[in-house]
């Protein structure tokens, strides 16, 4: 009986195929076009890869994808760095110690989490020229986490609530401070929630484009999604050269997930079902 | 025993009190790049100003030409239907898959990995690539077809609503793995002694799932709902690198446009398109999370 609903039934194996197919078919496209070679034209391509692997070296010289994704490197890893400083200590005070300051910051922070960055974006560019931080590393990180902020201390604020408060307690009666007590006792305990706001935040942050359209503008900054969008409109003739770019483009994140994705999924369902 | 300065409540751990402010830092990082922009934004919003010059006080008058304005109202158009094409969709997919991945069979895991893969890359990339496959006469497939004789005459370039369904269904092709996951975590979340007692009793399987299975998913249905309809109605890299709000300005969302009259030197008036973006995200927002909190309680 119980075997009986858990398990596939065997009609229902085709539909998982197909969709298993439908969900590569598209890399796989993706794939013969950018190992186009150029004899014959795009007409002459077939479903078969002619394996000109040059398109990749030309694609990542022309696009400067190399730069580009040394800048995604530091803006996301710095941003995540920031983000993960600020918001386990903030859901940490909120979490324990619920006086109206940490309450009024908490409730500005969750009201604020409906709020996609788009909606300020352009008054933030504005003060970013005042602060001279259009095309700098530091603006953009700062934005990325201001904006990842309010999940991020949601997160730690309900994951903190769910550890036992005597821990840290007991720690304080030999002679450790809070703060001391947060730092060698709870933090520790928040691998999972941190994994969570990693990948949850960090993939956003890897793929920002909406604010890096705005922010940075010069080449030396550009990170990866700028980079494969402005290769398109410079190098629009060239399809398994635009082809090449995206496959350059997408690799990182791709292979990340793949490295990582048990961390992936356990991340994104921890993340998911405590808010 | 140390006299009670101020400097010595930092050196002595027991009576220090600055744990109580550690959320400070947040609050001034997410003041200075969050909230400051946003109160700047809404006066702004008030005001002729092309980002440089001093801004000229206009009352409501950018609000009034949003609403004169037919490709703006064209675009609140494009941006409602996106929305209402992607949000229910991809809770539809990602539900439906959910409820397939659940059942255990062999590549399970690989197949579910497989159907997350597109959400951790970038939409301007996914978008980007499925434009080189899609292209009317230019795209991959296009050149297959002819390949096999067969003439694709009709462009789904050539109309806004075929250009959006096209946008809708990358969007849901992208995204449905991430809903399916979420839903996945909250089936695994339901006792198995519910299906046990639903089953001793002769239930059906559409009873179980319509009266054991659907309640206990409210909570992912919830995260689900509102994280669709505020990613939906904020879509911007997808629809750029799909079509660039074309034909004409029949695929634009309002998102672009904030964009397009920034750069235009209308900063003032992008401000105010921003905020009246921000109340259509809202009004959906609230009635699900009101709807839904009703649900969680009963």
């Amino acid at each position: 009986m119980m075997k009986k609903r858990d398990t596939l039934d065997y009609p229902l194996y085709p539909v998982v195929l197909l969709i298993a197919l439908l969900a590569l078919i598209p890399f796989f496209f993706l794939l013969i076009l950018a190992l186009k070679s150029p004899e014959g034209g795009l007409s002459s391509i077939r479903l078969i890869p002619d394996f000109n692997w040059s398109n990749f070296p030309s694609a990542w010289k022309a696009g400067s994808l190399g730069k580009a994704m040394i800048n995604n490197t530091i803006m996301t890893g710095g941003g995540i760095v920031v983000l993960i400083f600020l918001s386990s200590m903030a859901g940490y005070t909120i979490a324990r110690f619920p006086s109206v300051l940490n309450k009024t910051i908490f409730a500005i922070l969750l009201a604020c989490m409906m709020i996609p960055g788009i909606i300020n974006t352009v008054p933030l560019y504005t003060l970013l020229i005042r602060l001279r931080g259009i095309n700098t590393y530091w603006a953009m990180i700062f934005v990325m986490a201001t904006n990842a902020l309010p999940f991020a201390v949601f997160l730690y604020s309900a994951f903190i609530r769910s550890i036992p408060i005597s821990l840290e307690e007991s720690a304080i009666i030999d002679g450790c401070s809070w703060f001391g007590a947060f730092w060698k006792i709870t933090m520790p305990l928040l691998g999972p929630v941190t994994s969570s706001v990693v990948i949850l935040q960090g993939v956003g942050m890897w793929n920002n484009y909406a604010q890096a359209v705005f922010f940075l503008q010069d080449k030396a900054h550009r990170n990866i999604p700028l980079a494969v969008s402005l290769f398109f409109q410079q190098y629009g003739a060239n399809w398994p050269l635009m082809a090449a770019a995206a496959t350059l483009g997408l690799l990182p994140a791709a292979l990340m997930f793949l490295f990582f994705q048990r961390f992936f999924i356990s991340g994104i369902t921890t993340g998911s079902i405590k808010g | 025993m140390l006299p009670a300065t101020s400097k010595n409540r930092f050196l002595h751990p027991n009576t220090g009190s600055w744990h109580r402010y550690m959320a400070v830092p947040a609050l001034v990082l997410f003041s200075l790049f969050f909230l400051y922009p946003l109160s700047r934004g809404v006066w702004t919003s008030f005001t002729a100003w092309d980002g440089f010059s001093t801004p000229k006080f206009i009352g409501l008058a950018n609000y009034k030409a949003f609403f004169q304005d037919s490709r703006a109202l064209r675009d609140i158009q494009n941006t409602v239907l996106f929305a209402l094409g992607s949000a229910p969709l991809l809770n539809i997919a990602g539900l439906l898959l959910a409820l397939l991945l659940n059942r255990t069979f062999k590549a399970r895991a690989t197949v579910r990995s497989l159907l997350y893969l597109p959400a951790v890359i970038s939409p301007m990339i996914m978008g980007s690539i499925w434009y080189l496959l899609l292209q009317p006469r230019r795209g991959l497939l296009a050149i297959l077809l002819q390949q096999i004789g067969y003439e694709a005459t009709s462009n789904w370039m050539l109309s806004g609503s075929s250009a959006m369904l096209v946008i809708v269904l990358v969007n849901v092709w992208q995204y449905a793995g991430m809903t399916m996951i979420i839903y996945l975590a909250g089936l695994q979340a339901i006792p198995i002694e519910h299906f046990e007692a639903a089953e001793l009793e002769g239930a059906s399987r559409g009873n179980i799932f319509r009266f054991i299975v659907l309640p206990q998913l409210t909570p992912a249905l919830k995260i689900n709902v509102i994280t669709n309809i505020i990613g939906s109605l904020a879509v911007f890299d997808a629809i750029l690198a799909l079509t660039d709000g074309g034909p004409g300005y029949d695929t634009e969302s309002l998102s672009i446009y904030i964009m397009r009259m920034s750069y235009g030197n209308k900063t003032g008036y992008s401000t105010a398109v921003a905020l009246i973006l921000f109340f259509i995200i809202l009004v959906p927002v609230l009635f699900s999370l009101k709807f839904f909190n009703a649900k969680e309680k009963t």
